[in-house]
């Protein structure tokens, strides 16, 4: 089991990953978000940092649970 | 950001204007900074997804295309020159690369649709807007982060 999760986040963090592309993504989707809910500038700094960070540690431990489900099953 | 004269302007205008132009719904609405804001990331985006299907990935014989639509002036631009590459040179459908540049140029459809749709509520319902901003200078919560 310690050896598939270390293979799992060697996989994540290869540069040769594409999943690398999400992020940028991820980003522009949680500024123009969070840009047509805020006015201010600095309101829209902090809850884009906040809605990038939840959603990128939320894929993170929806994909770990996934590879635990398909490594046990 | 809004400089407050934008009551006698007409809500559809600033949606149509944001679908030909991502952003240009706000300039309309007098809201230039998020304007650019919009334009930049939104173009960028499509723009980047198209270079990384090297050009191959705005077709109208795929599904994608109907959210990609929602980036509607730049996406009208490149679909022809999208057709004229998938002919001109073999396209690797399976390649991972590709494929999350037709998600990026369907994401950047998909939030230009979400920032028309702003940029009429702005518009349509002026004293609406800025309710979110009062409540977190009052200290209260909102209903979202």
């Amino acid at each position: 089991m310690p050896e598939s999760l270390s293979h799992f986040f060697r996989s994540l963090v290869s540069l040769h990953n594409p999943l690398w592309l999400f992020y940028p993504l991820l980003a522009v989707i949680a500024v123009v978000y969070k840009a047509t809910k805020f006015d201010r500038p600095k309101d829209i700094a902090l809850s884009s940092i906040h809605f990038f960070v939840s959603v990128a540690l939320g894929m993170l431990a929806l994909g770990l649970a996934f590879y635990l489900v398909s490594i046990l099953f | 950001m809004t400089d407050g004269t934008a009551s006698h302007r007409s809500p559809v205008a600033a949606l149509v204007l944001g679908w030909i132009l991502p952003g240009a719904g706000h300039a309309y609405a007098g809201q230039r900074g998020k304007a650019v804001l919009f334009g930049v990331l939104i173009t960028g985006l499509l723009v980047a997804g198209f270079a990384m299907g090297r050009g191959t990935n705005l077709l109208p014989n795929e599904w994608w295309f109907a959210p990609q639509l929602g980036a509607g002036g730049p996406a009208a631009l490149l679909t022809p020159l999208s057709q004229y590459l998938a002919i001109r040179q073999p396209v690797d459908w399976a390649s991972p690369v590709r494929e999350i540049g037709t998600l990026y140029t369907a994401v950047a459809g998909l939030l230009n649709l979400l920032v028309m749709m702003d940029a009429y509520v702005l518009l349509a319902y002026p004293g609406e807007k800025r309710e979110r901003d009062l409540v977190r200078e009052a200290g209260g919560k909102t209903d979202d982060a």
